[in-house]
């Protein structure tokens, strides 16, 4: 329809901002798939810790040390980290902010000392200035303090009738002290508030099993409450005892036993020795025959190592 | 004990296997239990309770037909005398699964275990063609299946009792460590009639009560008789004729004499431990002082000189003291000086006035009878005045006498009024205080040794 030229128009009109969406979005995809694809995502392998669940008891076993714990474990008890020095005093509290303080009467906290008398009450504090003022010098000791305002504040009660009895409203406790009133502003009073008295024992690495294996360690050794345990089921059943009289002589009786897993005896007790007199005889025979009668014996099987053989001793009570 | 040895050959001769694997435990035994032993922990015991041990003693087996009754007999008369001891607890034969138990096998441990008997008492009598009867026991031990004692005797058909006795005496003691006291008499004064018209007479019988004999006919008032710690001898003090005097009796032939000839009374006499003196009190004016005398060459010692009455005399057991009564201090106290005579000293310091002691056979004890605030007590004390511990109180009991092995005390007891005197024994521990079957009232009892 156009003269002459006739030339189609194919000049398409583009969106400018179109392709600009286009180029970018080609461009961001394209370097995420460069840039993320070359890295597989693997996890780094661990090694494998063992974790065995214990018992409070068996802790401080451990902790008390073992005459027989492997040697392996030649380093000093260390709680901190930090350059080593030497701390006389291994108990008490440990102080893990300030650095450590040698004595505990370099400082003088007064003003917490005086806390407590907040519970006393109130109308000495306002009768007696001065007795404040003197606890300063006097290191930290409110013993003279008290007594004073107390007996100022009976002496008042004393002359004046009708004030104190207005005052007096927080006395009454100290009148009936059934009632205890549960007062949970004062539980930090409970606390314990000294000082800490020595450092952290401070090493280049964390220990905390420094016992184990020392020679001052114990054997392992919980006799003390199976023990019980034995002795609480034999006395039961020891019940015939022959009777010796004032003058009788005081046998002692030990008798080897070996226990079985159930508490059971495994085989008959075995008497230590051979008992000199018929006395000394039917004694350590009642002893036996407590020990066959009370059979099987409920005691720990965690100790079972421990009480699966010993010796118990049967002898009479010293006068 | 030769038949009893056999028996228990026939019973426990093991053969040859059993004796090598019996070897083998024992060399086992003995090296790991000594290693062991190094590294034992030892767990002290020493809360016992006192309860009496249970026994089981079932009827003795009869060794021919007729023998049945003296078999349960037998059995009877030990499970009286073990339970009065008061240290066992016979099981009612009624809860026993075996009736009648074979003496010549190990026993089913199981059926005395169930009823929780800790001991077993098995036996039997048989009749002789000689007609003497033979008594067989084993005691066994419930719980180690241990045969604790066994043994055999032979004697008349009238006597066992005394074989009941004796059978008794060494269970006690295999069971306890302790000498018997089961096979024993007592002698004691049986009280008859009225109040006022007592007639007192010397009487003998078997510690448990059994076979009462009369040794006097009660014409003449006798108080204090004393057992004979060697011989079958009595002596007592009777008043005859005139003053009372000390008599010695012999309880087999009937034979009786009266101790020296002095003036005056003499009383509260008591034989040395040896049975060769006799010690008593003899009277001087208002007083009375402590003689000796040998019975053989009948020569008098005197032990003490006061102006007091010194009286019931008790030699210890080693003879090397004796303890008595006296009212040097004011009040009667008990006094021990040495044997043969000379410083006494006062051991009871009590309240109240202390009389009648005696000393135990065990040599620990001193038995008294304590008055004071309207009650009569029998109490004891050790040898030195200390320890003193009351063990029974009334309105009267008075005359201590220890059984041999110390253990017992037999004492008499008035309840007052129109009533009687009667024995009882307890426990020196103060334990177990149990009335003694007698025909009549009786009083004044003192123990013999054992007959065995």
């Amino acid at each position: 329809m156009a003269e002459g030229t006739g030339k189609p128009d194919l000049k398409v009109k583009v969106d400018k901002t179109l392709a600009a969406s286009i180029v970018l979005h080609v461009l961001v995809i394209g370097w995420g798939l460069v840039s993320f694809s070359t890295k597989a995502f693997v996890m780094p392998e661990e090694d494998t810790v063992a974790v065995d669940v214990i018992s409070s008891d068996q802790l401080s076993r451990a902790m008390a040390g073992q005459k027989d714990g492997k040697k392996e474990n030649p380093k000093p008890l260390v709680e901190k980290v930090a350059e080593a020095k030497p701390v006389d005093d291994a108990v008490g509290k440990i102080d893990d902010k300030k650095p450590p303080v040698v004595t505990d009467t370099a400082p003088a906290p007064t003003p917490k000392v005086e806390k407590p008398e907040d519970k006393k009450p109130d109308p000495p504090k306002k009768v007696e200035n001065k007795p404040k003022e003197e606890p300063k010098p006097v290191e930290k000791k409110p013993d003279p303090v008290k007594p004073d305002p107390i007996a100022e504040a009976i002496k008042k009660e004393e002359k004046k009738p009708p004030k104190p009895v207005a005052q007096a409203a927080k006395p009454p406790p100290e009148q009936k002290p059934k009632d205890r009133v549960f007062d949970k502003s004062k539980i930090a009073e409970l606390l314990d508030k000294r000082d800490p008295t020595r450092a952290s024992m401070t090493g280049d690495t964390l220990n905390a099993n420094a016992a184990l294996g020392t020679s001052k360690g114990k054997a392992a050794d919980n006799s003390a409450t199976w023990g019980a345990m034995f002795r609480q089921q034999v006395e039961v059943c020891w019940k015939n005892k022959p009777y010796g009289g004032l003058d009788a002589q005081r046998p002692e009786v030990a008798i080897d036993i070996r226990l079985k897993r159930d508490g059971g005896l495994e085989g008959m007790p075995v008497l230590d020795g051979t008992p000199s007199t018929p006395y000394a005889r039917a004694y350590a025979e009642s002893a036996m025959r407590a020990i066959i009668q009370c059979q099987p014996y409920r005691l720990p099987a965690a100790f079972f190592e421990e009480w699966k053989s010993f010796t118990p001793v049967f002898q009479e009570k010293p006068l | 004990m030769s038949s009893s040895d056999k028996l228990r050959e026939k019973l426990f001769r093991p053969d040859r296997r059993e004796m090598m694997s019996g070897m083998a435990a024992l060399v086992a035994a003995s090296t790991f239990g000594a290693r062991g032993a190094l590294a034992q922990k030892r767990i002290t015991i020493t809360e016992g309770e006192f309860a009496p041990v249970p026994i089981a003693i079932p009827n003795f087996s009869a060794g021919t037909p007729g023998d049945a009754e003296v078999g349960v007999g037998v059995a009877q008369v030990i499970t009286n005398n073990l339970k009065r001891s008061g240290l066992f607890a016979p099981i009612d034969q009624a809860a026993y699964l075996e009736k009648q138990v074979n003496i010549d096998a190990p026993p089913n441990l199981n059926n005395w275990k169930s009823i929780n008997a800790q001991a077993l008492v098995v036996g039997r009598m048989t009749r002789q063609a000689n007609g003497r009867v033979k008594a067989e026991f084993r005691l066994w031990d419930v719980n180690t299946g241990q045969q604790l004692a066994g043994n055999a005797f032979e004697t008349s058909a009238e006597y066992w009792r005394r074989i009941a006795h004796i059978i008794s005496d060494q269970i006690y003691e295999r069971m306890t460590g302790e000498k018997g006291y089961f096979d024993t008499r007592v002698v004691f004064v049986d009280e008859s009639g009225a109040a006022q018209r007592r007639v007192k007479r010397l009487a003998l019988m078997d510690q448990d009560g059994a076979n009462v004999r009369y040794l006097t006919r009660g014409s003449d008032l006798v108080l204090t008789p004393r057992f004979s710690p060697t011989t079958q001898e009595i002596t007592y003090m009777e008043f005859g004729q005139g003053d009372p005097r000390v008599y010695l009796l012999n309880i087999e032939t009937g034979q009786r004499e009266i101790v020296g000839n002095f003036p005056g009374m003499s009383f509260s006499p008591r034989f040395s431990p040896d049975g060769q003196r006799i010690i008593m009190s003899l009277q001087q004016g208002g007083n009375s002082n402590l003689f000796v005398m040998d019975l053989r060459s009948k020569a008098m010692t005197r032990l003490t000189d006061t102006p007091a009455i010194d009286t019931s005399p008790s030699y210890a057991p080693d003879g090397s003291r004796l303890c008595f009564e006296s009212d040097r201090g004011g009040k009667p106290q008990i006094y021990v000086m040495p044997g043969t005579g000379g410083a006494a000293q006062r051991i009871s310091f009590g309240d109240g006035s202390y009389s009648t002691p005696v000393w135990s056979p065990r040599g620990d004890y001193i038995a008294f009878t304590k008055q004071g605030g309207g009650q009569f007590a029998i109490g004891i004390m050790k040898t030195d005045g200390s320890g003193e511990r009351i063990l029974t109180s009334g309105f009267h009991n008075e005359g201590p006498t220890f059984a041999p092995n110390g253990r017992v005390v037999m004492f008499f007891r008035d309840p007052g009024g129109n009533s009687g005197p009667s024995l009882f024994t307890v426990d020196v521990s103060g334990r177990n205080e149990l009335r003694v079957p007698t025909p009549g009232f009786a009083s004044d009892p003192a123990w013999s040794p054992l007959l065995s």
